[in-house]
C-alpha cells in the first residue's frame, strides 16, 4: 500500500509539471519554487534509457495529447522541484518529444530514513539485440543453471578455467 | 591464479592472486566440510541421517539448525516459492547450502586480507568486495577486469553467452537457476503448469539472496518475478520458454556498461 501511496505522490508531482507544461511558461511546485521550462533543455539523464525499446512505455497520455504542441516548449527533459510529501521527497522529470510526454522519471525519492527508493524495478521485455553482444574472451566466469561435474567438462566455464590456469 | 575442483556435485572455480594461491586449500576445506554435513547423496551425512529419521532434528548441530532456520525464513519471505522441503516433506537444504558455502569461503578470503578474488560454484558467482569498486581500481586490479565481469549463459545454447555484466561492489553476487542444465530440479508446490522461465539470473549484494530469489522466480513464474523485483533490491534477467527476455532497469544499465 505504501508503494501505491508513493506512486500517488509522484503522480501529484507530475501533474504539477504537466499543468505547468500546458501553461507553457513555468512550473510552480507546491513548495513555492518555480522551474522555468527552458528551450533546448534536453538532457541525457535516465529518461529513455530505462525503457528504451521495450515496447511497454505508453508515450502520449491523454493529458499530453491535449497540450498545445505548436505553442508548447521545445523537446527536452524538464525537471520539477523536489516536493516534500509525507512519504518522502519526490522530484520528477518529464521528457517531451514532438509535443507529447514520452517519459516521466523519478529523480529523487527518499523514504523516511532518507534512503533512496526505487519507483519500479520491474523486469520489462527486452530484445536480444538490446543486449550487447558478449564474447567469452571478455569474462572469466559464467553464471548459468548448475551443471553436474560431468557436464562441466563440456561447459564454457571449463574452457575459461583452462584458459585462465 | 585459477583453480577448479569438484564439490557438491558440481565444479568450483576459484580465482586468486598468485601470492594468495595457498588459500585455495582452505576454500576447498570449507566446501568439503559443508558438503559432508548436508549431502543427501552421502548416506552418512548429518542431513541424510535427519532425513531418514535416524537422528532427530532437535539433536541437529547448530550450523545445520542455522541453515534450516535461514531457509525457513526465505520460505516465508518468498511465499513458499523457495522451500527447504521436497514435495514429499523430506528436508533438503540443497537450495541454500551451496550459496552459504560460497558466502563462507568469501568471508574467509576477505578475513585473511586477500585483495581480490572470485568464487564460481556451478554457475553461482561471488566476487571480492574490493577490486572493481571503481573503474580506476578495476584497471589496477591484480587479476584484471575479466575476473569481475560475469557472463550469463545462453540457456538454449550453454556454450554461448546471453550477455555479460560487471559485478561491482555492492552488487557482488549473481546466481542463475533454471531447467536448462539439470532438468526440473526446482519444486513448485502443487503446480503442474510448465515453468514460465527456463532460466532466471539474479544479481544481488549477497550470494544467498541471489540464489534463493533466482530459484523462487523459476518456481513462481511471472508473479514471483514481479513480487521479487518489487520487494528486493536486486536485478533480474529472465528467459521464458519462447526464449524471450525480461530484464530490470538496473540490469539493462549494467549490460550497457562498456567493457
Amino acid at each position: 500500500m505504501r508503494t501505491r501511496a508513493i506512486l500517488g505522490s509522484i503522480l501529484a508531482s507530475t501533474s504539477v509539471l504537466i499543468v505547468g507544461y500546458q501553461a507553457g511558461v513555468s512550473v510552480t511546485t507546491s513548495d513555492g519554487t518555480s522551474v522555468s521550462l527552458p528551450v533546448d533543455a534536453a538532457t541525457n539523464g535516465t529518461a529513455g534509457n530505462t525503457n528504451a525499446g521495450n515496447g511497454s512505455s505508453t508515450p502520449g497520455t491523454g493529458t499530453a495529447a491535449a497540450a498545445p504542441a505548436a505553442s508548447g516548449p521545445a523537446d527536452g527533459t524538464f525537471t520539477g522541484s523536489s516536493v516534500s510529501t509525507r512519504f518522502g521527497n519526490v522530484q520528477v522529470a518529464v521528457t517531451i518529444a514532438s509535443g507529447s510526454i514520452t517519459d516521466v522519471t523519478a529523480l529523487q525519492l527518499t523514504d523516511d530514513d532518507g534512503r533512496s527508493v526505487q519507483i519500479s524495478n520491474r523486469a520489462a521485455p527486452i530484445l536480444r539485440t538490446e543486449v550487447l553482444s558478449s564474447q567469452s574472451a571478455q569474462v572469466s566466469n559464467v553464471s548459468g543453471a548448475t551443471y553436474t561435474t560431468d557436464a562441466y567438462l563440456s561447459s564454457l566455464q571449463s574452457a575459461l578455467d583452462q584458459a585462465g590456469a | 591464479m585459477r583453480t577448479a575442483f569438484p564439490t557438491m556435485g558440481t565444479m568450483a572455480s576459484v580465482e586468486l592472486p598468485a601470492a594468495w594461491a595457498s588459500e585455495v586449500n582452505e576454500v576447498q576445506r570449507i566446501f568439503r566440510t559443508i558438503d559432508d554435513r548436508y549431502s543427501l547423496y552421502s548416506p552418512d551425512s548429518e542431513l541424510s541421517l535427519i532425513a531418514a529419521g535416524t537422528t532427530s532434528l532437535s539433536h541437529a548441530s547448530p550450523p545445520l539448525l542455522a541453515s534450516y532456520a535461514r531457509a525457513l525464513e526465505w520460505r516465508s519471505a518468498t511465499g513458499g516459492n523457495f522451500s527447504p522441503h521436497r514435495p514429499d516433506g523430506t528436508i533438503d537444504l540443497n537450495g541454500i547450502v551451496k550459496a552459504e558455502a560460497i558466502e563462507q569461503a568469501g568471508e574467509h578470503l576477505t578475513a585473511v586480507g586477500c585483495p581480490e578474488w572470485s568464487i564460481n560454484v556451478g554457475g553461482d558467482i561471488l566476487v571480492s568486495p574490493t577490486g572493481a569498486a571503481t573503474p580506476a581500481t578495476a584497471s589496477a586490479s591484480p587479476l584484471g577486469p575479466r575476473v569481475m565481469r560475469a557472463g550469463i549463459a545462453e540457456p538454449l545454447s550453454p556454450t554461448e553467452l546471453l550477455c555479460s555484466l560487471e559485478l561491482r561492489h555492492p552488487r557482488r553476487a549473481i546466481a542463475t537457476s533454471g531447467s536448462a542444465q539439470r532438468g526440473d530440479h526446482i519444486w513448485r508446490a502443487g503446480s503442474t503448469e510448465p515453468v514460465s522461465f527456463v532460466q532466471v539470473s539474479v544479481v544481488a549484494n549477497d550470494i544467498v539472496t541471489a540464489d534463493v530469489l533466482a530459484t523462487a522466480i523459476v518456481a513462481g513464474g511471472q508473479t514471483a518475478l514481479d513480487d521479487v523485483t518489487d520487494r528486493w533490491d536486486v536485478d533480474v534477467v529472465a528467459v521464458d520458454r519462447a526464449g524471450a527476455l525480461r530484464a530490470t532497469p538496473g540490469l539493462l544499465h549494467a549490460l550497457a556498461t562498456k567493457i
